[in-house]
Parts: structure tokens; C-alpha cells; sequence
């Protein structure tokens, strides 16, 4: 063991003795370890927020949302004509859906397309009105203030809560005072009662995120316009009527999620026969699908990494033939003072292991640069975990044991004789 | 002279009817063509030839890195001719000290580590190996060049060096090839007297490898290779007597060129 631990310090000698050549000849490991460990970091990265995102949406949930049907043959936007449009979910598939087995609760969210003011501006914020367990199904949080309550529902009143986007948008930086205070809606007022946050912004298709929602309760809203939204476009008047805009299907043990979604597909192709006026998004299958686009992209993206290590193995099995070349005096008179053939080729195996090693350790910190830049520019986050940076470690010491083994075989191999011959 | 240092009776090297011939194709070439030969505990032995007689041949099998076709080598009684790759390395490393002509130190190694690789290989522990690289330093008077670098010092104490190395593990011989081929006269000499005191004062055993026909007062024996054989053979007696006739035709010739 002793002889290991001179072997060492002998290696690191050689290889401090030509630093310019070792950091040129390991460039090619850092340029692999540092795009293993980018890769890695990028889609880990993408894969947690991507996961974050669906995992938000709830895996126990069954999401089904109105769908503007396609227009087939009707051009409307070129004529004058007023149009009365009717698509969607409607209550009628609440009571269906809630009959079938393993379905829990639907919560319903329905948006009033009503014009949100603030001062004299109109802004883009949707007014929507929702039912009670909304809150919990979304898996949103209270950040500030509180909840509607049961009596809320009970007696339309008008009040909201707002998405934390929303707030941003309606009132100024540093307005503390913002639970108590009114918005107003056309013709209408609401207290603010609440403020709610969602980490993951827009989450849900065709409606978006509550963060940019201001919620009410859905009996305020059904109040307010039944399920009529009428706005006008240009000079034309558009009436729209869809019951509801969203279901958050809540299914009372995800191993039936399969099953449920398939049934309510069925139910529904049954009964939205005439168009396809809805949709229907799983999280848990876009979990299952996303996880396999990214073992995929993973695949394809270590491929390429492995490539580039395998020639910058062959770069420094290259370099190490070389060496044994230049260094065959060595090689010699260190088997003359008694040097085991075993004791060179350990010598050259640990020095080329010790420079792959060491490019990669430069290539991690290249590979955390990469990263971090790119998630400066783009804002895309990465992760660096634990056993990414120890794959790293490992693959380049491998690296140095596989394309090091040849040279270190030629040296151990040389005729002490010739090579002390050598000038 | 001779009084003064031990000779044992007991023989380090017996070399016995040592062939050695090199195949090319067909062809033979015979190299070494039976070389019978003894070095004696403590003794200075001078194998001399010139290019082709075979010495580097003889020099290669004596320090193992070469095996006879034929023949046996006895060190300290051991049939070390025939030996596995391993077994070689391990006696070359214990028992054998090499010397070269170039010196062949490590350039990046200091002083002191160059001194200690042969008891790096013997596997003796480092605090060991750091007092006897300390002691034989001194020894060959460079004890205060330890830290110092091979490029830092002069031909003659890179020689030094080599031979503290060589003797890093207490071998059993010294075997010197050409050691002051590429040293002035005065520093050879200088070493040439370092091997003379590690002999007589300190009981050493040498052989030396050289091509060099001038007689010197160190050896105890001299043998003459030429063409693969042992031409002749002078012991001390005759060395002596050798020298002094050499030194009075020197001296007549000195007179008669007054």
C-alpha cells in the first residue's frame, strides 16, 4: 500500500511537471464530464419543474375543460352577423360523472369573460367563478387573508379572491392594505377577502392559472349571468354560453385514474357527440408520458456525452503512448534499480487515471458554469444532484482505467535493455 | 595495500561457462562464447573491453536484465539465471546497485527521493527510507544537497548521487557501468577515488564495466573481454607490478626528454 501512496505523489509529479500538457490532454474528458454534468443538471432541472407543473395540476385529478369547437365551413369572423354560440360542459355531465364509481367530487370553475377595470383600463384578468373545495383541488395556498366561506356561496355575496398575479397587476408595489379593499367589475364591486398563490403559474388548458384568476364563488357568478358571457367584437355581438369551463375531477384512489378517465372519455364522445366541444388532460399520464420522453432524452443526451469522452480517452491514450516513448530511459532505469513490471504499469495507470480524474473534476465545474449560465439566460433551471456529480467522478476515472490500460501495458512491457539504451 | 581490506573467501558472482548468442533470422550471432568468472566478497573487479568484445552483453546478464543461452550464474549461491520476470526485478532491486554512464537520475525527483527509489521498490517505509537517504547522502559527502534538484548539481555529484542510490538497499555488488564516461579527468578521478574508499574502507564490492584500457591502482582484479572470451586476466599482483613498470618507462621518458 505503501507503494500506492509514492505512486501517487510520483504521478502527480509528472503531471505538474507538464501542467500545460496535462490540462491539453485532459480537455477532452472536461469537455465530456462538463457536458455529462450540463446535461444531467438541464434536464433534471426541466424534469422537476416539468414534474412541479403536473404534480400541481394534482396526479388524483381527472381535468376536463370546454373546448371551442372547430368552426367547420361557417367562416364567422368575416361577417356581420351577431353570433350565439353554445359548447361545453353543462351540469347535466356533472351529475353523469359523479355517479360513476371512484369519482369523489367535481369541482366546477366557470369564467364570466367579463372585463375587469382598473381605474379607466380594462385588463386581461378573468373573472371566475368557482365552488367551494376549488381551493383544496387546486392545490393552491392563502397567502394572505382568508377563504370564501359556506355563507358566501349561500348568499352571492361579493366578494373574491385574488391570484397573486392579479395583485401585482391591480395594485401598486409595497399596498399593504390590499385584503379589505374593492375591485370593480362593470358595474359591479367586490371586496377582497383573500390573496392566493400557486408556485406553479399556468397549469390548467384553455383557462390558465389561478394566479391571474379573481375568483367568486360560482353562485355569485351563476347570479351575475347564468351561464350566459356576452361581449361584443367590433360591431358584432357575441353571445356565448357554456355552463361550465372546467372540472376538477377529484378520483378517491389514483390506481383508478385509468380506468376513470377512460369512462368519462367514453361518456362523454357519447354525449358531446355533434362536435368535440371538450377536452381532457390526466396528469398522471402526462407524468408517465414526460418521464419517458425524458429517460429518452436522457439516453440521447448520454450518448453524446459518452461519445466525447470516448474521444477524449483516446486523446490521452494518444498522449500516454507518447509519453511512454519519451520516458523509456525512465522506464528502464527504474526496472533496473528493481522495478517490478506491475509497479510501471501501476505507475502509468494511476498517472493517466489521475489526469481523467482531474479533468473531471475541472469538467464538474465547467459543467456547473454551463449550467448556471444558461439558467441566467433562459431562466430554464438546473439541478445539480449528488450522484450526478459522482457518475461524473466515476466515469472519468473509468475512462482513465480503460484508455490508460494500453499505455501502461506498453510501458510495463518495454526491454529494460533497448530502452536504457535510449537517448 | 591490500592489508588493510577484506577479502572473504566466499564468492558473491560465479559465473560459469555464460553464452549468450543473439538469432536474427537465421542467422546466429554468438556473443558471449563461455565466460567463466568469480567476484569474491569485497572485491574491485574490472571487466574491460572494447565495443563488440561483449561486455554490455556480460554487463546486461550480470545485472539480470539479461538471461545467458547457456550457462549459470550463481548470486551468493543462487542459480539466478533462469529466473521469472518478478523474481529478477526483486533481486536486481535488493541485491544489485546499478550505475550508469548518463547517471540516469530522475531530473524532476530531488536529491533525497532519487536517492530513495530503489527502497521505494524494496517497499521499506518511508521514514525509513528518509534517515538512510540522509546517511548515505552523507556518505558520498552531499549530505547538504538533499532538497536540491539533479539539475542543480554538477556531473560529479549527479555520479555521487547514483552511487548513494545503488547503495540504498545494501546490495549485495555494485555493478558500475562505465561510470565516469561522461566526467573530466579530475572528476573522474574524484570518483574513482569515492569507489576506491567505498571498497577498501567500507568493504564494498564492485564490478565495473569499461571500456577503458588505463590500469588503475583500484581494482583488485582485472578481466580483459575480447570477441565474447576472456582474453586475459590480471590480478592484483600483476596489476601492481603492471603500474610500477608503466610508471618507470614514464619516468625514463621523462628524463630522456630533459
Amino acid at each position: 500500500m505503501m507503494l500506492v501512496r509514492d505512486l501517487f505523489k510520483l504521478s502527480l509529479h509528472n503531471l505538474l511537471l507538464h501542467k500545460v500538457r496535462s490540462i491539453l490532454t485532459s480537455l477532452g474528458v472536461i469537455f465530456g464530464v462538463g457536458s455529462v454534468i450540463a446535461m444531467l443538471a438541464i434536464s433534471e432541472g426541466a424534469k422537476r419543474s416539468a414534474l412541479a407543473q403536473i404534480e400541481a395540476m394534482g396526479v388524483d385529478k381527472i381535468i376536463l375543460f370546454s373546448k371551442r369547437p372547430p368552426i367547420d365551413g361557417r367562416s364567422e369572423s368575416s361577417d356581420n352577423a351577431s353570433v350565439m354560440e353554445r359548447y361545453g360542459l353543462n351540469s347535466r355531465d356533472v351529475n353523469n360523472i359523479l355517479k360513476m364509481d371512484n369519482v369523489e367530487r367535481i369541482t366546477g370553475v366557470f369564467d364570466t369573460r367579463k372585463k375587469v377595470l382598473k381605474g379607466l383600463d380594462r385588463t386581461d384578468l378573468k373573472l371566475v367563478g368557482c365552488d367551494y373545495e376549488f381551493l383544496g383541488d387546486s392545490l393552491a395556498r392563502i397567502e394572505k387573508g382568508r377563504w370564501f366561506t359556506p355563507a358566501d356561496f349561500k348568499n352571492d355575496a361579493y366578494v373574491c379572491v385574488i391570484g397573486k398575479n392579479v395583485k401585482r397587476k391591480l395594485f401598486s408595489i409595497g399596498n399593504t392594505d390590499i385584503v379589505g379593499s374593492t375591485i370593480r367589475v362593470e358595474d359591479m364591486v367586490f371586496r377582497i377577502i383573500g390573496i392566493i398563490n400557486n408556485e406553479y403559474g399556468t397549469q390548467y388548458p384553455e383557462i390558465g392559472g389561478q394566479n391571474d384568476m379573481i375568483l367568486i364563488p360560482m353562485t355569485t357568478a351563476r347570479a351575475l349571468c347564468k351561464d350566459y358571457t356576452f361581449y361584443r367584437e367590433g360591431r358584432n355581438y357575441k353571445i356565448t354560453r357554456i355552463e361550465y369551463d372546467l372540472f376538477l375531477i377529484k378520483v378517491n384512489d389514483t390506481s383508478y385514474i385509468d380506468n376513470t378517465s377512460k369512462r368519462v372519455a367514453g361518456y362523454l364522445e357519447k354525449t358531446h357527440s355533434e362536435t368535440k366541444d371538450w377536452g381532457m388532460v390526466v396528469p398522471l399520464e402526462l407524468l408517465k408520458q414526460m418521464e419517458q420522453t425524458q429517460n429518452i432524452f436522457t439516453i440521447v443526451m448520454g450518448s453524446i456525452a459518452g461519445i466525447s469522452l470516448v474521444v477524449g480517452g483516446i486523446g490521452i491514450m494518444n498522449i500516454m503512448l507518447a509519453s511512454v516513448y519519451e520516458r523509456r530511459k525512465e522506464i528502464g532505469t527504474r526496472r533496473a534499480l528493481g522495478a517490478q513490471k506491475s509497479d510501471i504499469l501501476l505507475q502509468f495507470l494511476i498517472e493517466t487515471v489521475f489526469l481523467t480524474s482531474i479533468g473531471g473534476v475541472l469538467g464538474i465545474l465547467l459543467g456547473v458554469g454551463i449550467g448556471s449560465t444558461i439558467t441566467y439566460y433562459t431562466q430554464m433551471p438546473t439541478i445539480y444532484s449528488a450522484w450526478s456529480i459522482i457518475l461524473a467522478l466515476a466515469i472519468s476515472s473509468i475512462t482513465g482505467v480503460i484508455f490508460g490500460t494500453y499505455p501502461a501495458y506498453k510501458a510495463a512491457q518495454q526491454n529494460p535493455i533497448t530502452v536504457l539504451r535510449a537517448e | 595495500m591490500a592489508a588493510d581490506k577484506a577479502i572473504t573467501g566466499d564468492d558473491i558472482v560465479r559465473l560459469i561457462d555464460i553464452r549468450k548468442t543473439y538469432i536474427t533470422g537465421e542467422l546466429q550471432v554468438p556473443v558471449l562464447k563461455g565466460i567463466h568468472a568469480t567476484v569474491r566478497r569485497g572485491e574491485f573487479v574490472g571487466f574491460i573491453g572494447t565495443s563488440g568484445s561483449g561486455k554490455s552483453t556480460l554487463l546486461n546478464i550480470l545485472g539480470m536484465l539479461d538471461v545467458p543461452t547457456s550457462g549459470q550464474y550463481f548470486l551468493e549461491d543462487t542459480e539466478v539465471s533462469q529466473l521469472s520476470d518478478v523474481d529478477q526485478a526483486t533481486i536486481r532491486n535488493r541485491k544489485i546497485g546499478f550505475i550508469f554512464q548518463s547517471f540516469n537520475l530522475f531530473p524532476h525527483l530531488s536529491v533525497e527521493e532519487n536517492i530513495e527509489v530503489p527502497m521505494v521498490y524494496g517497499r521499506i517505509p518511508g521514514r525509513i527510507r528518509r534517515k538512510r537517504a540522509l546517511e548515505l547522502a552523507k556518505r558520498v559527502g552531499l549530505g547538504h544537497r538533499l532538497g536540491h534538484k539533479p539539475t542543480q548539481l554538477s556531473g560529479g555529484e549527479c555520479q555521487r548521487i547514483a552511487i548513494a542510490r545503488a547503495l540504498s538497499n545494501n546490495p549485495a555488488f555494485i555493478l558500475a557501468d562505465e561510470p565516469t564516461g561522461n566526467l573530466d579527468e579530475k572528476t573522474s578521478n574524484e570518483i574513482m577515488d569515492l569507489f576506491h574508499e567505498l571498497n577498501r574502507g567500507q568493504g564494498v564490492t564492485i564490478v565495473m564495466v569499461t571500456h577503458n584500457p588505463a590500469l588503475g591502482p583500484h581494482y583488485d582484479t582485472i578481466i580483459r573481454l575480447r570477441d565474447g572470451r576472456i582474453d586475459d586476466r590480471l590480478f592484483e599482483w600483476e596489476i601492481r607490478e603492471q603500474e610500477r613498470q608503466a610508471a618507470e618507462k614514464a619516468a625514463k621518458a621523462a628524463e630522456v626528454a630533459k
